[in-house]
C-alpha cells in the first residue's frame, strides 16, 4: 500500500501519527484510550451475557460521562439539557475531587518515571502521608487560633507533614535501589502492604477515635480542613485544593525543564552513564527522585485526609494505582497529567452514576485502568499500523548520517 | 557476486557491486567505515536481501533468504562483535543450534559435543579446551571459537568481519597462521577490513569499496599503502601528520601508584605512574581491555581508585567528585559517545549543557539559562564543523563523526588546560578524524595537556609526544614514538620488553 | 551447567550439590540445625513456652507450607523461563489472579461437586492465564512494548477484571465456594513417619508442583532448549546466527510462564481454598512479586527458586500460627507483615544477582 493512494489532507493527518513526538504521543494516548474503552465494552457485554444481565456498553459510557458532570444531558427525556443543571453540583464536585487527588498521584509517578524509576508505592506513601497529616493536625490544632488565621497556618502545615512522611517513605525504596541495587518495583509493592498494615495497626492500637467502633482517627477540626468553597459542602471537594494541584503541576514542570536538578533527573532517566559523565551522583539522584515522588504521594494522602474524609480511616481508595494510569496516559509529562487526571476523574466520578442508575459495578473503572495501560504499552503497534497503512515518517525527521559499520 | 545493489532508507549501501573470489584464496574487502563492505557480506550471508544482482556459489546461482540458507550452503561468518554466550562453555557455544542429542532427542549430549569440538580443534590446531567457559578465555581464543562454530557447521567459505580490531600484534600473527592452516585445508576466506597493512600482508587479492561502489581491485604484491589509501578515500591522503616540535612545560595532570581493583579483587590498573605536561600529548597505547577504561575513569573522576593519587594542576583530586573535576577544569571526550557523551534523545542545545548544568555561566542559581545554552550550542556547531541543519535537531540524527565533533567542541570550549580523550576517533569517518586530530594538536600547541587513549596504533604514534604502553593494567614503558619500531610497541602491547628499541624495521 | 568429565559417584554427588546452588544448601542446612534444636527443646523442656513454639513445626505445618507455596513456586518457575530468555515478566501477579478467578468461575458455572468439574476448572484457569501471557508476549516481542510497563498492565488487568467479573457473577468481590481436589493417598507409603503424610497423602497440586520443579531443572540444564533459553537472554544474536528463531524461543518462555502461573493460581483455589477472594489485593496478595524475588534469590536455578519460595511460604504459614499463640508479644497485624519485610530484606542482599545480559532489550534479527 503506498502513500500516494490517499488524498493529501488525509495523508498529512495520518503523518501526524508518525514522527512528530508530542502530537504523536497525544494521539497514541487517545488511541489507547479508545481501544481500551472498546475492549472493556466487549468484556462488559460478555460478562453481562454470562451472568444473565443485559448490559449496553454505549448506555454505560453515556451514563458514566454524563453522571460525572452531574447529568447535564438529560438522557431519559426529549430535552437536551437537564432542567436546573448547573456546573456547580455534587457529582461535578466528586469528579473534580478525584481529579485533584489524581493530579498529585500522577505527578508522583511521572516524576519517578522521568528518572527511569518505577514508583509503584505511591499508595503506601499516600496512606502514611495521610495518616501523618491527620494525626499532626489533630495534635497541633488546639494550639492554634481557629478561624481564618488557623486555616492559613494549618493547611500548609498538614500538607507539609504529608509531604515529609511520604517523602521519607519514598526514600526507603530509593536508598535500597541506590545502594543495594534492589528492584524498586518489588520493594515499593511490598512497602504498600507494609504501610497499610502498619497504619491499621497504629490507628487501631493508639490513635483511634474512642467514640467510634471503626479504625479511624479523631476528626480534624473544621478550620484545618480543606472545605468546600463554591462547591456544596459535604461534596468533599475544595477549589483551593484544585488550585494547589495546578500550581504543583506547573512547579514540577518548571523543575524538570528549567533547573539543574531537573536536568540531572531527566538525563539520569534517559542514560544513566551520561548523567554520571555530566557530573551527577547516581545514588543521590535515585534517592532524591524517589523522595520527591514520595512527597507528592504524601500530599495526595494528606489531601484525602483533609479534604475528603476529615480524618484518616482504614480502607484508603486505590488512588496510588490510578496515578500510574494517569502518568502513563500523560506520557509522563507533568502538563499532560492535568487532562489525564481529568479524564480519569471523570471515569471515577461517573462510576457512582453507573452504579446507582444501571447497577453496573463501579469496579469497571479498575478494568479500564488495566486496559488503558495495556494499550499504552504498545505505541509501536500504532506506529506499525500507521506504517502498514502506507504512511511513512517525514524523511527530514529521521535523516541520519549513514550507519557506521 | 554480480551487480549487487542494496538500499536502505536514505542511502544506497551497495551500488552494482561485483566481486569474484577464487576458491582456496584469501580475498580482502578493503574500505573505510560506511563503504558498504559489511553490507555486501551480509547479503552473501543471507542477513539482507539485495534489491538487484545475483550471488553465485561454485557457478550456481544462490538465493539466501536467511543465514540458515547460507550456512547450509557452506558459508560461515565470523563477526566483529563476537556472538558468544559468556556463561556457557566452548563446546556449548560451538554446538548451539545443532546440538547432539541423546535419549531419543530429549536431552543434550554433552559428552558428544565435547568430543566433536575437541576433534575439530585438533584438526586445525586451534588449541581450545571445550570445557572452558567463554567468560574465562582470551580474546584470541574467543575468535577461534567463532571460527570453530563455522567449521562445525561445515563452512567452506569463511567471512571475517574486521577480525584484527581487538587483537594484539602477536594475536594477529596467530590469526594469520590459522588463516594459512585453513587455506591449506581448502577453505576460502574473505576478510573485511579497513587496515591497509594487514590487507597487504595476508591477502591474495584485494577489492576496494568506497561509498557503496567497487572502485577497483589491487594486487597486494604491487600495490602500495598510499595507492590503496587513495582508492579507499578517493583523494590523495596524507597518511602522516605534521607535528611541530615543542618543549613540554610543567605537569598539569599526574597519576601516582594508581591501583584499581574489580569486584573479584583483580587489579585492572596496577601501580601506574603517569604525568602529562603542558603542551604535550601523552598517548596510551594498548589493546582494548587492558585497563585503559578504568585508568581513564579514575583520572576523570568517574571512579575512585583503590590506591594511589591523581593530581590535577598540583592538587589532589583522587577522591573528588566528577562534578568537582569538571569544575576544576578537566575536559573529557568519552569513548562511547552514544552512551556517555550525548543523550541521544536530546537535541544539541540540551546536549550542550551536559557537564555545564551547574556552571555559573549557564545558570542563575538553580535555574538553567537556556538562552546562553543555545548560543553555546550554536558556537560549537559553527566552530567545530558539526554538519547539522540547526541546533534543534536531535543528536540521534547526526552521523557518528558529527556527534564526535560536537562532543570534542563542547569539551574544548570548556577552556580547561587538560583534556582526556578516550578512543576519540572510533567509528568516525576519515574527514572527521582529520579534523579531530587537528584539534588535539592545536590544543597541544596552545600549551594544554592532552591524555590520549586509543587502540589505533598509528593514531597514537602520529599524535603523541610520548607513548605509554599499557598491558594488563601495567605501564610497560613510556617511549618516544620516533625512537621505536612498530615491532617494539607490538611486543610491549603483548606484555614483553624488547631487548633494545629501534631494532630491524618490520 | 558445566560439562565436567565424569568421575566417581561421590565426586559426582558433590558436584551436583554444588550446581544445586547455595540457597538450597543454606535452607536445608538451617532446617537441619533447626530440627535438631527443636528436638532438643522438646525433649528437655516439655510443656514450656519454648516447646509450644517448637511444636508449631509439625507435619501439618509442612503440609500447610507446601500448599501456600503453590502459587509462589509455580509462578517463580514460570518467571525463570521468561526472564532467562530475556523477557522480564512483572505481571506474574496478574496471571495468578486471572487463573485463580477463572478456575473458580468455570467450576461454579459448570455446577455440581464432581471432581472432574474441578479439574476442568483448573484447566480453564491455566488456559486463561496462558492467553493473558500470550497477549503480553505479543505486546513485548512483536510490538516492542516496554516490558515493565506491559507487565504492570498485565497485573492491573488481572487486578481489575477479577473483582469486577466476580461482582457480576456473584454480586460480591468474593466468590461462592466450590469443591476442591481430593488428596491423593498412596497406601502403605503414607504411613512412613514425617515424609509419608507430606508426600504420599497430599493434594495432587502439591505433587504436581514438586514434579514441575524437577522437570524444570531438567529442561533448563539438560536439554538443547534450555541452552537456547540461556542464549536468548545472554546473547540473542548468537542464537540467531545459529539459525534458531529468537522470537520463538522467547514466546515459548513467556507462554510457559503463563502456563505455570496458571497452575499456581488455579492450583491455589482448587487445591486449598475453594473460593476466590477478590477484596484488596485479592487472595494472591503479592505472591507474584514474591515469586520474582525467589528466582532472583535462587539465581534462576529452579531448585534454588523453589527452596526460596518454600521459605517464604513457611514464613507465611508461621505467621498464621503465631497469631494463635497467646503469649507472643507482637500484635497480629504486624506479624502478618513478616513475609513482606522478609522479601525486602532478601532483595537488599541479593541485588547483586547476575541478571541475563539482554533482559529487557528487544531483539530484531539482522540488527548488528
Amino acid at each position: 500500500m503506498s502513500e500516494s493512494q490517499y488524498p493529501d489532507p488525509i495523508r498529512r493527518f495520518l503523518r501526524l501519527f508518525v514522527g512528530n513526538s508530542v502530537v504523536e504521543r497525544i494521539l497514541i494516548s487517545v488511541a489507547a484510550l479508545v481501544t481500551a474503552v472498546v475492549v472493556s465494552s466487549l468484556i462488559v457485554l460478555v460478562a453481562g451475557y454470562l451472568s444473565g444481565e443485559a448490559y449496553n456498553p454505549l448506555e454505560i459510557f453515556a451514563v458514566l460521562v454524563n453522571g460525572a458532570f452531574g447529568s447535564p444531558f438529560d438522557l431519559d427525556s426529549a430535552r437536551l439539557i437537564t432542567e436546573g443543571w448547573s456546573p456547580i453540583n455534587f457529582s461535578m464536585g466528586t469528579t473534580l475531587k478525584e481529579t485533584t487527588l489524581l493530579i498529585f498521584a500522577g505527578l508522583a509517578v511521572a516524576v519517578a518515571f522521568r528518572g527511569d524509576l518505577f514508583n509503584i508505592g505511591v499508595q503506601g506513601q499516600l496512606v502514611l502521608g495521610g495518616l501523618a497529616a491527620a494525626l499532626a493536625l489533630v495534635w497541633v490544632a488546639p494550639f492554634v487560633p481557629s478561624g481564618l488565621v488557623g486555616t492559613v497556618l494549618l493547611i500548609p502545615f498538614g500538607l507539609f507533614v504529608g509531604a515529609v512522611v511520604g517523602g521519607l517513605y519514598g526514600a526507603i525504596p530509593g536508598a535500597l535501589k541506590a545502594y543495594a541495587d534492589a528492584n524498586e518495583v518489588i520493594t515499593t509493592i511490598m512497602l504498600n502492604t507494609i504501610a497499610t498494615g502498619s497504619a491499621f495497626f497504629l490507628v487501631s492500637a493508639y490513635f483511634a477515635d474512642p467514640t467510634l467502633q471503626s479504625v479511624k482517627t479523631r476528626p480534624i477540626p473544621d478550620f484545618a480542613r480543606l472545605n468546600g468553597i463554591v462547591f456544596p459542602q459535604g461534596g468533599q471537594f475544595s477549589l483551593v485544593a484544585l488550585a494547589l494541584a495546578l500550581l504543583a503541576t506547573v512547579g514540577i514542570y518548571y523543575l524538570l525543564r528549567y533547573t539543574s536538578f531537573g536536568y540531572d533527573l531527566r538525563v539520569s532517566g534517559k542514560q544513566a552513564k551520561a548523567a554520571l559523565y555530566g557530573g551527577a551522583n547516581a545514588e543521590r539522584m535515585v534517592v532524591s527522585t524517589m523522595t520527591l515522588s514520595g512527597a507528592l504521594g504524601g500530599i495526595a494522602g494528606a489531601m484525602w485526609s483533609m479534604m475528603v474524609i476529615g480524618a484518616w480511616r482504614q480502607g484508603v481508595p486505590s488512588i496510588g494505582f490510578d496515578g500510574i494510569t494517569v502518568s502513563v496516559l500523560a506520557g509522563n509529562n507533568p502538563i499532560g497529567v492535568i487532562p489525564a487526571s481529568l479524564l480519569f476523574g471523570v471515569l471515577k466520578g461517573g462510576s457512582n452514576a453507573i452504579n446507582f442508575q444501571l447497577g453496573v459495578p463501579p469496579e469497571l473503572v479498575a478494568v479500564l485502568r488495566g486496559m488503558i495501560i495495556l494499550f499504552i504499552a504498545m505505541p509501536e503497534a500504532f506506529r506499525m499500523l500507521g506504517n502498514r497503512l502506507g504512511v511513512k515518517p517525514d524523511p527530514a525527521a529521521t535523516a541520519g548520517g549513514g550507519s557506521d559499520e | 557476486m554480480e551487480n549487487i545493489t542494496k538500499r536502505f532508507p536514505g542511502v544506497v549501501a551497495n551500488d552494482q557491486v561485483s566481486l569474484e573470489v577464487e576458491r582456496g584464496s584469501v580475498h580482502t574487502l578493503l574500505g573505510e567505515n560506511g563503504a558498504g563492505k559489511s553490507t555486501l557480506m551480509n547479503v552473501l550471508y543471507g542477513l539482507y536481501q539485495q534489491e538487484g544482482g545475483t550471488v553465485y556459489l561454485n557457478g550456481e546461482e544462490m538465493s539466501f533468504q536467511t543465514p540458515q540458507d547460507a550456512i547450509d550452503a557452506g558459508i560461515g561468518m565470523i563477526h566483529q562483535h563476537f556472538m558468544l554466550v559468556d556463561t556457557m562453555t566452548v563446546a556449548e557455544n560451538v554446538t548451539l543450534g545443532n546440538e547432539p542429542r541423546k535419549w531419543n532427542g530429549l536431552a543434550y549430549d554433552a559428552k558428544r559435543a565435547r568430543e566433536a569440538v575437541r576433534e575439530l580443534s585438533e584438526t586445525y590446531n586451534f588449541d581450545l579446551d571445550p570445557t572452558d567457559r567463554i567468560e574465562d578465555i582470551s580474546v584470541g581464543e574467543k575468535q577461534r571459537v567463532e571460527i570453530l562454530k563455522t567449521l562445525y557447521r561445515g563452512a567452506d567459505v569463511l567471512i571475517f568481519d574486521e577480525p584484527t580490531a581487538v587483537l594484539t600484534p602477536q594475536e594477529v600473527d596467530d590469526l594469520f597462521r590459522i588463516v594459512d592452516e585453513l587455506t591449506e585445508q581448502g577453505k576460502t576466506l574473505i576478510f573485511i577490513t579497513h587496515k591497509l597493512g594487514e590487507a597487504m600482508e595476508i591477502s591474495d587479492d584485494i577489492t576496494v569499496l568506497r561509498d557503496g561502489e567497487n572502485v577497483g581491485t589491487a594486487d597486494p604484491e604491487t600495490a602500495t599503502r598510499e595507492s590503496l589509501a587513495e582508492l579507499m578515500v578517493g583523494r590523495e591522503v596524507m597518511l602522516d601528520v605534521e607535528k611541530t616540535d615543542r618543549v613540554p612545560g610543567d605537569p598539569v595532570l599526574s597519576v601516582d601508584d594508581l591501583i584499581v581493583e574489580n569486584d573479584d579483587g583483580v587489579r585492572q590498573v596496577d601501580d601506574v605512574d603517569l604525568t602529562v605536561h603542558e603542551g604535550e600529548i601523552l598517548g596510551i597505547a594498548g589493546v582494548d581491555g587492558n585497563g585503559q577504561s578504568q585508568l581513564v575513569d579514575s583520572v576523570v573522576g568517574l571512579e575512585v581508585p583503590d590506591e594511589g593519587t591523581v593530581e590535577l594542576y598540583g592538587e589532589d583530586v583522587t577522591d573528588v567528585s566528577r562534578r568537582e573535576h569538571i569544575k576544576r577544569g578537566m575536559s573529557f571526550v568519552p569513548e562511547d559517545r552514544q552512551a556517555r557523551g550525548l543523550v541521544m534523545d536530546f537535541d544539541l542545545v540540551e546536549n550542550a549543557l551536559l557537564g555545564n548544568q551547574y556552571d555559573p555561566s549557564f545558570t542563575n542559581g538553580p535555574r538553567v539559562n537556556w538562552g546562553t545554552t543555545r548560543e553555546h550550542a550554536v558556537d560549537i556547531i559553527d566552530e567545530y564543523d558539526v554538519r547539522t541543519p540547526n541546533a534543534a535537531t536531535s543528536s540521534e540524527s547526526l552521523s557518528g563523526g558529527n556527534q564526535q565533533k560536537f562532543i570534542v567542541g563542547r569539551e574544548i570550549l570548556r577552556d580547561s588546560d587538560v583534556l582526556v580523550a578516550s578512543h576519540p576517533t572510533r567509528g568516525v569517518d576519515v574527514g572527521s578524524i582529520e579534523f579531530i586530530h587537528d584539534q588535539l594538536l592545536e590544543l597541544r600547541d596552545e600549551g594544554k595537556g592532552v591524555l590520549l587513549v586509543s587502540s589505533k596504533l598509528d593514531e597514537v604514534q602520529q599524535l603523541s609526544d610520548r607513548i605509554a604502553v599499557i598491558y594488563e593494567g601495567e605501564i610497560m614503558d613510556v617511549v618516544d614514538p620516533d625512537g621505536v619500531t612498530d615491532r617494539d610497541i607490538g611486543l610491549l602491547m603483548a606484555g614483553e620488553m624488547p631487548e633494545t628499541y629501534g631494532g630491524d624495521a618490520e | 551447567m558445566s560439562d565436567a568429565p565424569p568421575d566417581g559417584a561421590l565426586t559426582r554427588m558433590a558436584r551436583w550439590a554444588a550446581t544445586v546452588g547455595r540457597i538450597p544448601r543454606l535452607v536445608f542446612g538451617s532446617l537441619l540445625v533447626a530440627a535438631i534444636f527443636g528436638a532438643v527443646i522438646n525433649l528437655t523442656m516439655p510443656g514450656s513456652r519454648a516447646s509450644t513454639v517448637v511444636g508449631i513445626f509439625d507435619t501439618s505445618f509442612v503440609e500447610s507450607t507446601l500448599r501456600i507455596a503453590v502459587p509462589i513456586v509455580f509462578a517463580g518457575l514460570g518467571g525463570i523461563f521468561a526472564e532467562k530468555s530475556g523477557v522480564i515478566n512483572i505481571g506474574l501477579e496478574g496471571l495468578l489472579i486471572i487463573s485463580a478467578f477463572t478456575a473458580v468461575a468455570v467450576t461454579h458455572l459448570l455446577g455440581g461437586d464432581a471432581q472432574s468439574t474441578v479439574w476442568i476448572g483448573l484447566f480453564a484457569g491455566v488456559l486463561a492465564s496462558t492467553l493473558l501471557a500470550l497477549v503480553f508476549a505479543v505486546l513485548v516481542i512483536e510490538f516492542k512494548a516496554d516490558q515493565i510497563i506491559a507487565g504492570l498492565a498485565v497485573w492491573l488487568v488481572g487486578l481489575g477484571l477479577a473483582p469486577f467479573l466476580s461482582i457480576v457473577i456473584w454480586g460480591n468481590v468474593n466468590s461462592a465456594s466450590i469443591a476442591t481436589l481430593n488428596t491423593v493417598t498412596v497406601p502403605g507409603l503414607a504411613e512412613i513417619p514425617v515424609v509419608g503424610p507430606i508426600l504420599f497423602d497430599a493434594s495432587p497440586i502439591v505433587i504436581l508442583m514438586l514434579v514441575t520443579i524437577l522437570v524444570s531443572w531438567f529442561v533448563l540444564n539438560r536439554t538443547s532448549f534450555g541452552r537456547w533459553i540461556e542464549a536468548s537472554g545472554e546473547n540473542p544474536s548468537s542464537l540467531d546466527t545459529a539459525g534458531i528463531d529468537v522470537h520463538r524461543v522467547r514466546y515459548i518462555g513467556v507462554v510457559l510462564s503463563g502456563v505455570l502461573s496458571g497452575l499456581g493460581g488455579a492450583g491455589l483455589v482448587v487445591g486449598r481454598t475453594g473460593r476466590f477472594i477478590g477484596g484488596g489485593q485479592t487472595m494472591i496478595n503479592g505472591d507474584g512479586f514474591i515469586a520474582i524475588t525467589t528466582y532472583l534469590f535462587g539465581n534462576y536455578n529452579p531448585i534454588g527458586t523453589a527452596a526460596a519460595g518454600i521459605l517464604f511460604a513457611g514464613l507465611e504459614a508461621l505467621q498464621i500460627r503465631l497469631q494463635q499463640i497467646p503469649f507472643i508479644p507482637a500484635p497480629t497485624e504486624l506479624i502478618r507483615l513478616v513475609p513482606y519485610v522478609a522479601v525486602i530484606i532478601v532483595l537488599a542482599f541479593v541485588g547483586y544477582t547476575r541478571i541475563p545480559s539482554e533482559v529487557g532489550e528487544h531483539y530484531e534479527s539482522g540488527e548488528e
